[in-house]
């Protein structure tokens, strides 16, 4: 449970401090804390409330201020936490010291800021200009090897360009030649009236997956209507294709 | 020496607020280190007098030509000068804490600061004040940052060695605190 305190003057606004580290320094010079001697219990209650009364405003917490929330109840109930005789001679660190030293070292940046600031500031009242431009002082370097002329670069443009030419794709046409399973029935039609019997294999002159494919359907397609037998006399043996009996 | 000595005028307006280094100084004109820095204080020497408008000024390790303070009233009425356009304090405070520890990693910057920097990080390289210097030997190998020459200029500084002692800045507890190093407090080490 949070308990707001009443008495508590909200001045600053969340985004005025820079973290909660900037925040829990600012609670503690309001509150005249010693900075090595920090009463958690307190300040944990003033940090809960100034983010409480934040989060009132509809102001944006951003998530480290609530780790920082999380980190002093953790101190906090450590510190509560009844030590026995064996602990108390373990002479144990204090669970505020390290929250102690990140306190210490941001302060000092915070105030070393103080000084660049001033050295900024200081800065701004000399000037310095740009750097000249150059250029037009550099050489012309020449990376040609003696002896080479302009008649010599326009010959390697040309040859270039004819690189180039030699280089372009050949004109060629694309086509797809259609096989169709009637066109192949037609034709194994023909072989049939002529050779009356042919070896299966016979029947597949070109080796392309299209070819194949329609050649074997037409074959199924006339065995089925009867148009063509099929006959195999072993295991292994060569498949003959044959006229029906009476055709 | 004169001869020199105008020559080196020349070589400081040239390169502007890019600077010479002693080493530059040197090689351009060939003499060693001893012969460079009398050059360089002969010709501040000459600056000095009252009815000249520029000096020598060692900023961010380089010698540049700049103005002279005492006239900076006449520069900002021809110059108009917007006090806006300078850091904001989380600038500051980032560049701080890159420069009193570098290299350092964005985590532990982090860590210090008490707040995500990464955003922060982004506008400082952008900025020209700090640079990639590296990975670290940390899990996951992250970047090292470190401060740039710009940066030393921009605070008026010739080296990083004119940064303000650290240790003056750290608040000392009344009594003998033997946990003097503070400065480099452990837990950098453990959570970064």
């Amino acid at each position: 449970m949070i308990i707001v305190g009443d008495n508590m003057d909200i001045k600053f606004k969340i985004d005025e401090f820079e973290g909660p580290l900037d925040l829990l320094l600012h609670l503690i010079k309001e509150s005249k804390m010693d900075i090595f001697d920090i009463q958690i219990e307190e300040i944990t209650k003033q940090y809960l409330a100034y983010i409480e009364s934040q989060e009132k405003l509809n102001l944006e917490i951003a998530s480290e201020y609530l780790v920082m929330a999380s980190e002093l109840l953790e101190i906090k109930s450590k510190m509560l936490l009844p030590r026995n005789e064996e602990e108390l001679e373990i002479e144990e660190e204090d669970p505020r010291e390290q929250l102690v030293s990140r306190l210490l070292e941001y302060e000092a940046y915070k105030e070393i800021t103080k000084t660049l600031k001033a050295k900024e500031d200081d800065r701004r009242d000399i000037y310095t200009k740009m750097p000249e431009n150059v250029n037009d002082y550099i050489e012309n370097r020449n990376y040609l090897e003696s002896g080479l002329n302009i008649e010599d670069l326009t010959n390697a443009f040309l040859k270039f360009l004819q690189r180039k030419e030699a280089a372009k794709p050949l004109k060629t046409k694309v086509t797809v030649k259609e096989i169709s399973v009637s066109s192949r029935r037609r034709d194994i039609k023909k072989i049939l009236k002529k050779e009356k019997k042919v070896s299966f294999f016979k029947l597949f002159p070109v080796v392309t997956k299209e070819y194949i494919v329609a050649t074997f359907l037409a074959i199924l397609e006339m065995a089925k209507n009867n148009e063509l037998l099929i006959k195999q006399k072993d295991t292994f043996e060569d498949i003959v294709c044959e006229v029906p009996n009476g055709k | 020496m004169e001869n020199k000595i105008a020559v080196l005028e020349g070589l400081l307006f040239v390169v502007g607020e890019d600077g010479l280094s002693l080493e530059q100084i040197m090689g351009i004109l060939e003499i060693n280190e001893e012969e460079a820095k009398e050059l360089v204080k002969l010709l501040k020497k000459n600056y000095e007098d009252d009815s000249r408008g520029i000096r020598i000024d060692f900023l961010g390790n380089r010698f540049k030509l700049t103005t002279k303070k005492e006239h900076k009233e006449y520069y900002q009425k021809l110059l108009e000068r917007s006090d806006s356009n300078v850091l904001s304090q989380a600038a500051l405070e980032t560049l701080a804490i890159i420069a009193y520890n570098e290299p350092v990693t964005r985590m532990q910057v982090d860590t210090l600061r008490g707040v995500a920097s990464s955003q922060m990080i982004r506008k400082l390289v952008a900025k020209g004040f700090i640079k990639e210097a590296g990975r670290s030997d940390l899990l996951g190998r992250p970047i090292l940052y470190e401060t740039t020459n710009d940066f030393l200029d921009y605070f008026g500084l010739s080296t990083i060695d004119d940064l303000p002692d650290m240790r003056d800045f750290l608040e000392k507890e009344e009594e003998e605190n033997e946990d003097t190093d503070l400065y480099r407090s452990k837990y950098i080490e453990e959570e970064a």
